[in-house]
């Protein structure tokens, strides 16, 4: 992950000459600990105490001021703990008035291109990163927060998270999601019962599968309808065949860089491999992740073990508290000692750093920035998101804040696992899906519905995917 | 209608015809010209540029998308789909619900409790439909595989939403489950449009009822026949919205209609240029097959 | 089928000729019943489960327990108002898109002008639109007059896009109509306005009660334009009702089937209400000579 390294490194050492630039001799001590909580000390402005007072934060207006505010939190958990952030906000500051739109997860997407291209576009909206923020940014709906995320006091969020708020080497947007490692669930009776251990290498896991195959409990729940779920294991076994060298390589199409190279052959031919061996339900096509058709199967104990992201967590809770405990760990995904004893890393992980972040659209109708509608959204995103309150609510709901030090508050031991592995790697790779241009993922994600429908082979997609790939460079 | 036998009275009746249309029609011209007809010049408008759909800048690149559309393989596959889903949308949704309708006008009020229920598919909205077909076809205990597991006495899965030519004629199969009932509704209105007398005539005349429905009923039944097909016809080659919840075009494109191609494009994938481009060709080959269609059906129509 | 010219043996034969018919229309009837009611059934039992009872018991078991609290929990989530929302959309433009599509299949379907094809076959062409493609320019046209995130803003687009197939359905059945219906009326010294009203609108009750079905349901449904048009809440019809109860990476699968059996039972308690008088309504198109 060379890219996403030099980018985080990009967005550091930008932040560093913008903070001696602006802060002068009275730079901030630190970038605030942990986000909320601080020192009470009353500014001399503010009659009633705030969660910000004492912090290093732009002035907001006392102006009547309003902001809308687009997410996808339809459903508790993250209904009420979002709102409560909203609400902490507009109790502080009387005057600015947030109105918090849930728009439908299915449709959000769309609802954006029609908002901004009526230039209808809200002032706070949230997405996944990826394309679609550069896409936000280049059309000129998210503002630049370089600057004032070096000025002002933020909560500490980690690398991996800033790098995935920054694209061009600018900071576009605050995490508040949460971090998302990649890793297999497992129903801890099954594997009692049937006295197995939990797999370190990938040679180990397929003895498991054998195993639990012959114990006729099917060795992993996958819907690949939704396609992103089987690329799942496509992209760990790439990472671990190479790391991220032939991906990275791939990407760019450059210096050889191929999706037919060794990594994406060997991950092409041991998923269908597996497929054969009948290591994914039948009609692993047809099952949809949208209806949690996968869950069905753990739960219903037909099946042994998911890889999945580490929302499965707060959703499978949700679902139900006690089969969580009685039944469900966690482990990373395997290692490929072949590849180890090369040297190739395999503390890739696979996952998303910041699981959403929010960007910003205030601009006037000359297209400059909106400058105090931006501080409050600046500092309702910084302070009142991604607070203690806040944070305490993603924990106990089972996510993980992409915020440094967070991982020492967990409980949960499969979260624990979940943070550590998310925490070891030396790199994250998000989810193709999000990676890779649009248009190139519309074509992997077809292409993993035939490589588990054994249709076509690895080289075969491969090729398309390298096709599609020269195309969108092409465009860019 | 041509009454007048005197030239000025002519003209004045033309007159008169011409402002009672105006009238009649000014309420519906309006309402389409600003809703549908604004938005389709505006598509072809925006099928000229290349544009992400957000930004304000819109490189203008003539006809480059259609070039493209033109060798654009995806969009001509998902018209092939398009076609399969319209042959066997007429040929599967028309004959039934005709079956059904005539089943109905031959039983009277005693079968009421088979139209109710026959009905109730066409009220549901297609996303509720999408999500329980989901279920009910799921390779892991959906009613499918669980029959067959019965009658094949050991587990036996029958996938016919993951794989490639299956997917498409399941989905043509649970649009004729949503779509037949409105027909049979249609074809109930065009057997109650057919005068008694002439069903009393035919019955006095010797017929049997079969002999009524083949040699009378249907015939008089032509333009609602016709008028069933195009409706049929149309409504398939734009058809979006129960396959986009059901499948989104997978699995591997096999689903992909013009519809939900265009749609991936223009809202998914910021290229709302192109998107607009398949979406005017789509809304011209549909023109066209409609137009070809009616064309070749031609029923004999007065005035 | 009595019939005078037949002998004995043959009526008996046509008898049990037709006996078997029916019985193997019969026969095929409840196949085709058990087909339109299975999912209905699933959807029915499903509703009464827990989330998590559903995925770990299958889909296809009786639900145990039955579990009532998803219907409370849908109505006390502003069930009510949803419903109200979209009973009040859908009369409207039900309403208007009836008057306005009578209106203008009238001269279409009966009278002679140069215009005449052309604009029967542009409002015929409309139909071929993807309704998707109206998005973007019906949300400016909407926020431009003030109208976004209102009810009123729906019905423009519900009554504009059942316009062109509603016209052309209705078309053809004005066509149906003998003409010397008009010319007696004429006759009587009726002008072409009270024309409309007394006999051709009255006459063409079949074509309306069908329209009314058919667009009656799919504004009932209607997803993509209320979605797009309608931001609060408390605006919003019943199709969205759906989007409170789905998560971001959750679905409780149970309580949405709550939601749509709640949304479809309206539907159907008017169809076994009405269909009578609708069938009466489409009976009356019958013209006796």
């Amino acid at each position: 992950m060379n890219k996403k390294v030099l980018a985080t490194f990009f967005a550091t050492v930008l932040a560093a000459t913008t903070l001696a630039g602006c802060g002068g001799g009275s730079a901030p001590a630190s970038p605030a600990a942990g986000g909320a909580g601080g020192d009470a000390t009353a500014q001399a402005d503010s009659s009633a105490g705030k969660q910000t007072d004492g912090k290093n934060l732009p002035t907001l207006t006392t102006e009547p001021l309003e902001i809308t505010l687009w997410d996808i939190a339809t459903e508790d958990p993250a209904k009420s703990t979002q709102e409560g952030a909203v609400q902490r906000f507009m109790k502080d500051y009387p005057n600015i008035k947030v109105n918090q739109v849930h728009q439908q997860n299915d449709n959000y997407k769309q609802q954006l291109v029609v908002a901004m291209s009526s230039g209808q576009a809200p002032d706070i909206y949230v997405h996944w990163g990826g394309g679609p923020m550069a896409e936000y940014y280049k059309s000129g709906f998210a503002n630049d927060l370089t600057e004032m995320y070096a000025k002002y006091d933020h909560p500490e969020f980690i690398d991996a998270a800033v790098a995935q708020s920054t694209y061009d080497g600018k900071m576009l947007a605050i995490p508040f999601g949460g971090l998302s490692g990649c890793d297999i669930f497992y129903n801890k009776t099954i594997f009692k019962d049937l006295g197995l251990e939990v797999p370190k290498t990938i040679d180990e896991l397929e003895a498991v599968c054998e195993k639990l195959k012959a114990n006729n409990i099917i060795p992993f729940s996958l819907a690949n309808a939704s396609k992103w779920t089987g690329s799942m294991y496509y992209m760990y076994l790439v990472a671990r065949h190479s790391g991220n060298a032939e991906f990275d390589a791939a990407y760019t199409q450059e210096n050889g860089g191929t999706f037919t190279s060794d990594a994406f052959v060997y991950a092409g031919t041991k998923i269908q491999d597996w497929v054969k061996k009948g290591y994914f339900p039948d009609g692993v096509n047809s099952l949809s992740a949208d209806d949690n058709q996968d869950r069905a199967l753990l739960y219903d104990g037909s099946a042994a073990m998911m890889l999945h992201g580490a929302w499965q967590v707060s959703g499978i809770k949700t679902d139900s508290e006690e089969w969580y405990n009685e039944n469900l760990g966690v482990f990373r995904f395997p290692e490929d000692s072949e590849a180890k004893a090369k040297g190739v890393p395999q503390d890739v992980e696979i996952g998303t750093a910041i699981g959403m972040g929010m960007s910003f659209n205030c601009f006037k109708e000359d297209k400059s920035v909106d400058q105090e509608k931006l501080d409050a959204c600046y500092v309702l995103a910084t302070q009142y998101y991604n607070d203690d309150t806040y944070n305490n609510d993603q924990l106990s709901s089972g996510t993980q804040p992409s915020i440094k030090g967070m991982e020492e508050n967990i409980d949960d031991p499969n979260m624990k696992t979940i943070a550590d592995v998310f925490f070891n790697a030396s790199n994250v790779q998000l989810w193709y899906d999000q990676y890779l241009p649009a248009s190139v993922t519309e074509v992997h994600k077809n292409c993993m519905t035939e490589l588990f429908g054994l249709e076509k082979t690895p080289e075969q997609i491969g090729q398309e995917h390298d096709a599609a790939m020269k195309k969108a460079l092409a465009e860019q | 209608m041509k009454n007048g036998n005197n030239p000025g009275l002519a003209q004045a009746r033309a007159k008169s015809i011409a402002k009672a249309a105006t009238v009649f029609l000014l309420p519906a011209l309006l309402l389409i010209t600003i809703y549908i007809i604004y938005p389709v010049i505006d598509t072809f408008v925006i099928s000229g540029y290349k544009w992400n759909g957000i930004s304000s800048d819109r490189i203008f690149v003539g006809m480059e998308n259609w070039v493209s559309l033109i060798h654009d393989e995806m969009f001509w596959k998902s018209f092939k789909h398009n076609l399969i889903v319209m042959v066997f949308s007429i040929l599967l949704q028309i004959p039934l619900g005709m079956l059904l309708a005539t089943f109905l006008d031959a039983g009277g009020k005693k079968f009421n409790i088979f139209k109710i229920i026959w009905f109730l598919p066409y009220l549901m909205s297609s996303v509720a439909i999408a999500f329980l077909f989901v279920y009910a076809l799921a390779t892991n205990g959906g009613i499918v595989s669980s029959l067959a597991t019965i009658i094949h006495g050991k587990k036996t899965t029958i996938d016919l939403l993951g794989t490639a030519p299956n997917a498409l004629y399941t989905v043509i199969g649970v649009m004729a489950w949503q779509f037949t009932p409105f027909y049979m509704v249609y074809f109930i209105a065009g057997y109650g449009n057919i005068d008694t007398s002439i069903y009393e005539a035919a019955i006095i005349d010797g017929a049997t009822r079969w002999q009524y429905i083949k040699r009378i009923a249907i015939p008089l039944l032509g333009p609602i026949f016709k008028t069933a097909c195009t409706m049929s016809l149309i409504g398939s080659l734009k058809y979006f919205d129960m396959i986009w919840n059901m499948t989104q075009g997978g699995p591997a494109g096999s689903t992909e209609l013009m519809a939900t191609y265009m749609y991936k494009l223009s809202f998914q994938q910021f290229n709302m240029g192109y998107g607009s481009a398949v979406a005017a060709g789509m809304f011209l080959l549909i023109t066209a097959i409609a137009l070809i269609f009616n064309k070749a059906f031609k029923v004999k129509e007065e005035y | 089928m009595v019939n005078s010219n037949m002998s004995d043996a043959d009526y008996r034969k046509s008898k049990i000729k037709s006996r078997v018919a029916w019985g193997v229309a019969i026969f095929f009837a409840c196949i085709w019943l058990l087909l339109t009611l299975t999912p209905f059934f699933f959807m029915i039992i499903n509703s009464f489960r827990k989330q998590f009872d559903m995925l770990q018991q299958g889909v296809f078991h009786l639900p145990d327990p039955w579990y009532f609290k998803n219907y409370t929990n849908v109505v006390t989530h502003g069930f009510f108002g949803y419903f109200m929302r979209s009973v009040l959309v859908v009369a409207v433009s039900l309403v208007l898109m009836l008057i306005i599509s009578a209106f203008a299949a009238y001269p279409l379907a009966r009278m002679n002008f140069k215009l005449n094809p052309i604009i029967y076959a542009l409002i015929v062409a409309m139909m071929s639109v993807p309704m998707h493609v109206t998005l973007i320019p019906i949300f400016k046209l909407t926020t431009a007059v003030g109208l976004y995130d209102t009810l009123r803003s729906l019905i423009g687009p519900y009554v504009a896009f059942a316009l062109p197939m509603s016209v052309f359905i209705l078309t053809a059945f004005m066509k149906t109509i003998p003409k010397e219906v008009e010319e007696s009326a004429e006759i009587d010294g009726c002008n072409r306005y009270q024309n409309f009203f007394k006999m051709i609108l009255p006459l063409s009750k079949s074509g309306l009660s069908t329209l009314a079905i058919y667009n009656g349901v799919s504004m009932w449904n209607e997803f993509a334009f209320a979605n797009t048009l309608l931001i609060t809440p408390e605006r919003k019809t019943l199709p969205l009702a759906l989007g409170q109860f789905k998560g971001e990476h959750s679905l409780d699968i149970p309580i949405i089937l709550a939601v749509l059996t709640l949304s479809v039972l309206p539907m159907i308690t008017l169809f076994i209400i009405f269909q009578d008088k609708l069938v009466k309504g489409m009976m009356a198109g019958a013209v006796k000579g």
